[in-house]
């Protein structure tokens, strides 16, 4: 194909959009309405696992073990607690560690009387877990060994945020595919209003031998640039309310901030992404009305 | 060039449109196609541009197979024919020059040979000067010659005309038979279907009716139409009554068409390798007057 060609389908593209503008229009609101919905989807899923992959870099649970339990005992109970399946690491802390963690609180004299026999602590365990999602289930094998007392409980905010990523998860993917199925529609109904619209061109366009290919560029063309122009606005609108989305939620839950993602993190991703997206549903709603049509109505050139 | 052996077609809803045709047309024949309407004519040119696909028979088109062409091959058996429209399917958005440049672009041809084959067809067909006007603009005569430019800038080897003079007046249509006649000395096969009696008998040539979807009469009658002489008076017919081009047509369409022959298309030139009288097929002979019978026009139906 000459370059002559390629440069008279470009343009015959953007006359279809300039042409049937309002569908246009239409077409990039409501993708840029799905994408913008679908971004920010999956920028909070991103973000929850980012917290959740920063809550498991800290120690996820406390075992608290019995005061009268012998510092031997407290010793063996290590082995036993890493046989626990969900247990990726253990460490150990004195009944003594334990309370150096409070000397500055308690003040020097209190804190010499408390040393030796006083020691109202007991030994414990900080353990990391390998899956924060089967919590309960693990903090019940450990509550099962003997020597334990109890076990600091996170599970509000392990429970809170698992359930949090499933259901942005979740019913995300249900609202992005039913966006993405009414984004379709809407697009496979410009292109074929546009095809319409055009239809004694293209009936011409047959009657000289154009191929099919050739009649399809344009309006190829157009859906690309209509997905694309969206992709690229939505991308603008999550970019720019990122920053202060996220500064609001941090002040909230303040570790919003040290765990999630910056602004200059998503941005390429989010731009590449979506500009992608928005090709590919453009691409997809162009195809499927073009096929019809040019298999059908659009074949006709005499038609009478 | 164009072969039909007993062909049919049956439509989907059990239409049949064409019964059991057989007919040869060569290179270089001018034919008219005539009959009255529904009698399978638009049928018979949709088989040969093969929007439709015959139900039966054999048919090929410039050497193509049309029962077994690949859906893919299409595109490039209508690049060998041009075909005229009644209602000239000009794009009003576009002007003369983008009109006919349209059918070369639309092919994909470089921008080089499309400004150089416009300008030269638009000359052929006498609208020289015209080419940044709007179709609207133009009267129908105009219009139908830019429909023509159209059809011809390919180059095709075949021109169909689907009633080419039916949206237009009858001195007009004079004019526009004088060029398709004209394109036809240059080599060109021209099939033209027409309700037009008077034209035929004025420009005569092989006339094939069809009626009821069967192939009624195939005649050649001689023509009346004398190409050194300009006008429809001085045609040969003393009874014609049709009066010269209206004045809205900027140029002589009728002095163009009779230099047709002489204007080479493009670059290349694309004449007959004669120019003479074509190797036409064996049609049965036929006067003037059995043409008239056969047309079986009825006045006001000029559909």
């Amino acid at each position: 194909m000459s370059f002559s060609s390629i440069l008279y389908l470009f343009k015959e593209g953007f006359r279809n959009i300039y042409n049937n503008r309002m569908m246009s229009l239409a077409s990039v609101v409501v993708l840029i309405s799905c994408l913008i919905i679908t971004g920010s989807a999956a920028l909070i899923s991103v973000n929850v696992n980012s917290i959740i992959a920063s809550l498991g870099d800290d120690d996820q649970i406390t075992v608290y073990l019995k005061p009268e339990l012998s510092d031997l005992n407290s010793i063996k109970l290590g082995p036993e607690l890493s046989a626990i399946k969900n247990v990726e690491s253990y460490k150990y802390r004195s009944r003594d560690d334990v309370l150096k963690d409070y000397k500055k609180a308690l003040g020097d004299d209190i804190y010499e009387a408390m040393q030796g026999k006083g020691n109202p602590f007991g030994n414990e365990y900080k353990l990391k877990l390998r899956d924060l999602s089967e919590y309960d289930e693990t903090v019940a094998a450990i509550q099962r060994l003997d020597g334990v007392d109890t076990v600091s409980d996170r599970s509000d905010v392990a429970g809170k945020l698992t359930k949090l990523n499933y259901f942005v998860t979740v019913v995300g993917l249900w609202v992005v595919l039913v966006l993405a199925v009414v984004t379709l529609f809407i697009i496979s109904n410009t292109i074929k209003i546009t095809m319409y619209s055009r239809r004694f061109e293209i009936s011409i366009m047959k009657s000289v031998g154009a191929t099919n290919t050739f009649i399809r560029i344009p309006f190829i063309i157009e859906a690309t640039v209509i997905g694309l122009v969206s992709g690229i606005i939505a991308s603008a609108v999550i970019i720019s309310l990122y920053e202060p989305v996220r500064s609001a939620a941090a002040g909230v839950i303040g570790m919003i901030n040290s765990s999630t993602l910056s602004a200059e993190q998503i941005w390429l991703p989010t731009l590449l992404t979506m500009s992608l997206i928005g090709i590919a549903i453009g691409l997809l709603g162009g195809i499927i009305s073009m096929i019809r049509y040019l298999n059908k109505e659009g074949g006709a050139i005499l038609g009478k | 060039m164009i072969h039909l052996e007993n062909v049919s077609k049956v439509y989907p809803n059990g239409t049949e449109a064409l019964k059991n045709i057989t007919l040869d047309i060569s290179k270089g024949e001018f034919v008219f196609i005539v009959g009255p309407s529904g009698a399978g004519k638009s049928t018979f040119l949709k088989l040969l541009i093969r929007e439709e696909k015959a139900s039966f028979g054999k048919i090929s088109v410039n050497g193509r197979d049309l029962m077994t062409i690949r859906k893919g091959r299409i595109p490039y058996l209508r690049r060998t024919m041009g075909i005229v429209f009644q209602d000239f399917r000009l794009i009003d958005k576009m002007n003369v020059f983008d009109n006919v440049a349209f059918a070369m672009r639309a092919i994909g041809e470089p921008e080089k040979a499309v400004r150089k084959r416009v300008a030269a067809v638009l000359k052929i067909v006498g609208l020289e000067g015209t080419e940044n006007r709007r179709p609207r603009e133009l009267s129908g005569g105009e219009q139908q010659r830019v429909s023509l430019a159209r059809a011809l800038v390919n180059k095709p080897e075949i021109l169909i005309a689907d009633e080419p003079t039916g949206n237009i007046d009858p001195e007009l249509s004079f004019e526009i038979m004088k060029m398709l006649v004209a394109i036809n000395r240059r080599g060109t096969t021209v099939i033209v279907v027409t309700h037009e009696h008077e034209l035929v008998r004025t420009f005569g040539g092989r006339v094939i009716r069809i009626a009821e979807g069967e192939l009624d009469s195939d005649h050649f009658i001689a023509t009346r139409y004398n190409p050194e002489k300009s006008s429809p008076e001085q045609a040969g017919d003393e009874d014609q009554t049709t009066e010269p081009s209206p004045s809205s047509d900027d140029t002589d369409p009728s002095s163009e068409a009779a230099n047709i022959a002489d204007i080479d298309l493009s670059e290349e030139s694309t004449a007959g390798s004669d120019g003479g009288q074509p190797e036409a097929a064996e049609p049965n002979e036929a006067t003037a007057e059995d043409i008239d019978e056969d047309i079986e026009i009825k006045d006001g139906d000029g559909q």
